[in-house]
C-alpha cells in the first residue's frame, strides 16, 4: 500500500495493520525507511525496561492499517549507541548455545528416540553419534533403545543405564498415556 | 575498531554457497562497514559513496545492528519462517537477511503441522533475499538497549534455573488434577473431620500402642506435670481455676495471636503471612531508632520477652513488633539503668507502647534467663537507654493500663526484679533471689527498676513504687491470687545500668561463636553519640552470654565500630564463662571489668 507511506512516514505512531500473510501486528513505528520499504515497528508496553518485539517489516506487505494514535519517537536519538563489542559477544555466545542445542538433537531419530535422549541426558552425559546414544562414551544404545539395547561400557555403567532407561520409559509411557 | 569491524561481517565458515548467489564475503564485509559508519544515527556525516542515507535509513540500520546475535524469525514470502541468529545484512543494497544456525521452522509447503522432530535439519547459515523478505521478527528485545545500548544488557549474566537445567527441550507439565481419595476409607479419616471429637477420654495411646504393637509404656504422666492433688478442695479448686480461666479468656486480647485463640478475629484484613508466619521486624519507630544503632550488649531477651508478652493490649503490628523485638534484645539492665525521666515516657501513648506477643511470644517461655547483670557503675548509654526505658515505661504503663485483665504471662517466664537493693545502688548485686514471672510484677519491677540509679521518684504512677523492695514476691504476691504460675525457681533480674540495648543489625549475623575469641566488625557503623563512648554493650547474662568487648584500636573510643553482641539474636546460646582473656577491654571502664567479673562470678546462678 504505497499510498500509506505518508502516514507511516512519521515516526512515533501507533498503528494496527494486518499483513497479506494474516499477521495482525500493533505497535509503534520505530523507523521507516523508503527506498528499501521497510517499516520498523515495535510491539509492547510502553514501560521502560519491558521487553518488546521488534518486526522489520516490508511495507509492500501490508494489507491494510489502522492509525490509531501519535505518539513520541521512542528512540531518544541522542542516546542511540551500539556497542559493537558487546554485540559480538551476544552474537559468539547465542552461537555457542546454539551449537550445543543442535548437538542435543539427533537427525534422523524418531521423536521417541529423542526424548529419551533428552531423558538420559537429564542425569548423564550424553551424545549423538547417528543414530545411537553415547553414554559416557562408553554405553552405546541403539534403535529401539529398549534395554536390550545397551550395549558396551563397564557392567556398572551398563547397568546404570539399563536401569536409568527403563524409568526414563516407564515415565514416558506414563507421560504420553495421561496426555493422551 | 577496525579489527571489529571485519569481524563482525566475517563468517567462518567458509565455501557456503548463499541463496542468492552473493559472495558471503562482500556482504559481510559491506556490513560491517555500514555498522561502525551508522553508530550515530542521527549523523549522516559519514562520506557519501553512492550509499544511501538520511535519518531513516540510519534508523533502520540501527535497529539492525541493534540485533544483531538475537534470535530472530524471519517470514518470507511463502509462509514459511525461519529461525537463527541474526548475522548480518547488506544495509547498503536491499537488506538481504543473513542468519546463522537458522532451520525453517514452519514450512509453508506442509499443510499440516507437523512435530518438530519429523523435519529437523541441520542448523546452517542462511541468507534469505530481499525479495523473499516479509518481515524480520525479534522477540523479547530489551527496550532498555534501545538507549543505553548493550551496557545495560544483563541477560548473559542472569542464569535462571531452567536455563542451566535446560529444562526446556525435556517433558513439559502434567495435567495435574486434584487428589480424590478412594471411598471413604475408615483408615482415612476426613481431613476435615479429624479433628472433631479431640477430647476422647476413652482413647488411651498406651493402651492402643500396646495392643497393637506390644509396646509397654513406661509413661508416667506425673513425671512431666505436677500432680494434682484429688482430695476434697477439689471441686472448688477447679471451680476457682474454670474461673480464673473463662475471665482470662474471654478478655480482649490485644495482640492478634491471643486473640485468634480466643476467638476473636478483628484482624482480617492481614494477610496469611503476618498473622502466622511473619517474623517481626525492626520498625522505623523513632523510639528505637537510636538503639538500633548501638551496640549490642546481651539482653535480657527473655525477661524482656516475658515482660512484653501478653501484657500489652495493642493489636500487632510490624511497628509493635520491633519494639518488642527491640525491647527484646535490650538488655534491661540497660534501660533501667538511665536514670532519664521516665516520667514523660509514662504519658507516652499507651498503644505505642505495647509489645504484642505475636511472634515474639513464644520467647518468653523459653528464654529463663535470669542472671541480673549487676548494676556496675553510672555509666549510662543516653538516648540508648533512654530509649529503653522508653519502652519500659510503656511496658509499665501499659500493663498497668491493663491492670484488669492480667495476661496469664506464661509463669515461666522470669522477671526481673531490680528489686531489693537497687534502688539507688546500682553496684549492689543483688542476691540471687527468685525471680518470679509476673508480667505486672515485671512491670512494676521496671518501673522501680528503670530507675536504678535513680531513684524511686522515677517510679511512674504506681502506688507501690518507691519501695526500694519491691521484691519480686511481694510484688508478685499481689497477683499472685491470680497468677499461681509464678516461677518460684527463678532468678531474680538485676538490672544492669551499664548495658546497652540490643538491636540486631539485619545484615550482621554472627555465626562465629563468641568462645572462640572471635570478634566481628559489624556491618553497621552506627553513630556511637548517643552512648558514653561505649562501643560495645555489656550483655546481660540471662542466656549466659558473655559480654564481649571488641575494641580494635583501643584508644580512640570514637573510631569503635558499632558492635554487635556476637550472639545477639542467637539466643539460648551458652555462656562463655570464664573467658576472661577474651576480653578487650575499652579504655576508661574499669566498671566493665568490674562487671565482668561479677558476671563470671555469677556465672550459672539460675
Amino acid at each position: 500500500m504505497e499510498g500509506s507511506v505518508g502516514e507511516e512516514l512519521a515516526v512515533g505512531c501507533v498503528l494496527s495493520l494486518r499483513t497479506t500473510l494474516n499477521d495482525e501486528i500493533e505497535g509503534q513505528i520505530v523507523a521507516y525507511d523508503r527506498p528499501s520499504n521497510i517499516l520498523v515497528i515495535q510491539e509492547g508496553s510502553s514501560k521502560a525496561g519491558a521487553r518488546r518485539n521488534v518486526r522489520l517489516l516490508k511495507a509492500n506487505y501490508i494489507k491494510d492499517f489502522t492509525f490509531l494514535k501519535k505518539a513520541e519517537d521512542p528512540l531518544d536519538v541522542d542516546k542511540c549507541f551500539i556497542d559493537l563489542a558487546g554485540l559480538q559477544a551476544r552474537e559468539d555466545a547465542a552461537l555457542r548455545q546454539a551449537e550445543i542445542e543442535a548437538e542435543r538433537i539427533g537427525v534422523g531419530v524418531t521423536s521417541e528416540a529423542q526424548s529419551i535422549f533428552d531423558a538420559l541426558s537429564k542425569t548423564l552425559p550424553v551424545h549423538w553419534d547417528k543414530t545411537v546414544i553415547v553414554v559416557m562414551n562408553e554405553v552405546r544404545v541403539s534403535s529401539p533403545y529398549l534395554p536390550e539395547n545397551v550395549t558396551g561400557g563397564t557392567p556398572a555403567a551398563n547397568d546404570r543405564v539399563k536401569k536409568v532407561l527403563e524409568l526414563e520409559r516407564k515415565r514416558l509411557q506414563a507421560r504420553n498415556s495421561s496426555q493422551v | 575498531m577496525p579489527a571489529q569491524k571485519s569481524r563482525l561481517g566475517m563468517n567462518p565458515q567458509q565455501g557456503r554457497a548463499s541463496t542468492n548467489g552473493y559472495s558471503r564475503r562482500r556482504v559481510d564485509t559491506m556490513t560491517g562497514s555500514k555498522m561502525e559508519n551508522k553508530m550515530q544515527p542521527k549523523k549522516s556525516a559519514s562520506p557519501n559513496f553512492g550509499k544511501i542515507t538520511g535519518p531513516s535509513r540510519d534508523r533502520l540500520i540501527y535497529v539492525l545492528s541493534f540485533l544483531i546475535g538475537h534470535h530472530v524469525e524471519v517470514h518470507v514470502k511463502n509462509g514459511s519462517i525461519i529461525s537463527g541468529i541474526f548475522h548480518a545484512t547488506n544495509a547498503d543494497r536491499d537488506f538481504e537477511i543473513v542468519l546463522k544456525m537458522a532451520q525453517v521452522v514452519k514450512d509453508a509447503s506442509m499443510r499440516e503441522q507437523k512435530s518438530s522432530r519429523d523435519n529437523i535439519t541441520t542448523p546452517q547459515l542462511m541468507i534469505v533475499p530481499t525479495r523473499e523478505l516479509v518481515q524480520l521478527l525479534a522477540k523479547d528485545v530489551s527496550l532498555d538497549e534501545f538507549t543505553k545500548g548493550h551496557s545495560n544488557e544483563k541477560g548473559k549474566d542472569l542464569l535462571i534455573d531452567s536455563v542451566i537445567s535446560h529444562s526446556h527441550h525435556l517433558e513439559t507439565e502434567r495435567e495435574l488434577t486434584p487428589w480424590i481419595p478412594d471411598e471413604d476409607d475408615p483408615e482415612c479419616p476426613e481431613l476435615e473431620n479429624i479433628f472433631d471429637g479431640t477430647l476422647d477420654r476413652n482413647w488411651d495411646q498406651f493402651e492402643a500402642n500396646a495392643a497393637l504393637f506390644g509396646v509397654k509404656s513406661t509413661f508416667n504422666e506425673e513425671i512431666y506435670t505436677t500432680k494434682l492433688e484429688r482430695g476434697p478442695q477439689m471441686k472448688e479448686r477447679e471451680k476457682v481455676a474454670s474461673r480464673i480461666v473463662r475471665e482470662i479468656e474471654g478478655q480482649e486480647a490485644h495482640d492478634f495471636h491471643q486473640a485468634e485463640e480466643r476467638g476473636f478475629n478483628f484482624h482480617d484484613d492481614l494477610d496469611e503471612e503476618s498473622r502466622y508466619s511473619s517474623v517481626c521486624r525492626e520498625s522505623n519507630d523513632t523510639r528505637f531508632r537510636e538503639t538500633e544503632n548501638t551496640c549490642n550488649s546481651e539482653i535480657f531477651s527473655g525477661s524482656v520477652g516475658v515482660v512484653t508478652s501478653k501484657s500489652y493490649p495493642e493489636p500487632s503490628s510490624t511497628e509493635v513488633c520491633s519494639e518488642v523485638q527491640a525491647l527484646q534484645n535490650e538488655t534491661l539492665a540497660s534501660s533501667t539503668s538511665s536514670s532519664l525521666d521516665e516520667d514523660k515516657y509514662l504519658h507516652t501513648d499507651k498503644d505505642l507502647g505495647i509489645y504484642p506477643v505475636s511472634d515474639c511470644n513464644h520467647q518468653a517461655s523459653d528464654r529463663i534467663t535470669q542472671r541480673s547483670p549487676p548494676l556496675d557503675g553510672e555509666s549510662r548509654l543516653d538516648s540508648n537507654q533512654k530509649d529503653q526505658s522508653d519502652k519500659i515505661e510503656n511496658i509499665v504503663q501499659d500493663s498497668r493500663a491493663s491492670e484488669g485483665g492480667f495476661e496469664g504471662l506464661s509463669a515461666n517466664g522470669t522477671l526481673c526484679n531490680p528489686s531489693s537493693s537497687s534502688q539507688g545502688d546500682i553496684t549492689n548485686e543483688p542476691s540471687d533471689s527468685q525471680v518470679l514471672v509476673n508480667v505486672s510484677t515485671a512491670i512494676k519491677s521496671v518501673a522501680s527498676r528503670v530507675r536504678p540509679g535513680s531513684s524511686s521518684n522515677h517510679v511512674p504512677a504506681d502506688s507501690a513504687p518507691n519501695q526500694p523492695g519491691l521484691s519480686p514476691s511481694s510484688s508478685s504476691g499481689s497477683l499472685s491470687s491470680e497468677k499461681s504460675t509464678l516461677n518460684v525457681n527463678a532468678k531474680e533480674f538485676k538490672l544492669n545500668p551499664n548495658a546497652k540495648s540490643f538491636t540486631p543489625s539485619t545484615s550482621a549475623r554472627p555465626q562465629a561463636e563468641v568462645s572462640d575469641g572471635s570478634f566481628y566488625y559489624p556491618n553497621n557503623v552506627a553513630s556511637l553519640q548517643p552512648m558514653h563512648g561505649l562501643p560495645v554493650g555489656m550483655g546481660v547474662a540471662p542466656f549466659g552470654h558473655q559480654p564481649v568487648f571488641y575494641n580494635p584500636h583501643a584508644p580512640p573510643m570514637q573510631s569503635s565500630q558499632a558492635y554487635i553482641h556476637p550472639n545477639g539474636s542467637m539466643y539460648g546460646q551458652q555462656m562463655i564463662v570464664g573467658q576472661p582473656p577474651q576480653f578487650y577491654y575499652v579504655q576508661g571502664y574499669p566498671p566493665i571489668a568490674a562487671f565482668i567479673q561479677e558476671m563470671q562470678h555469677k556465672g550459672r546462678k539460675y
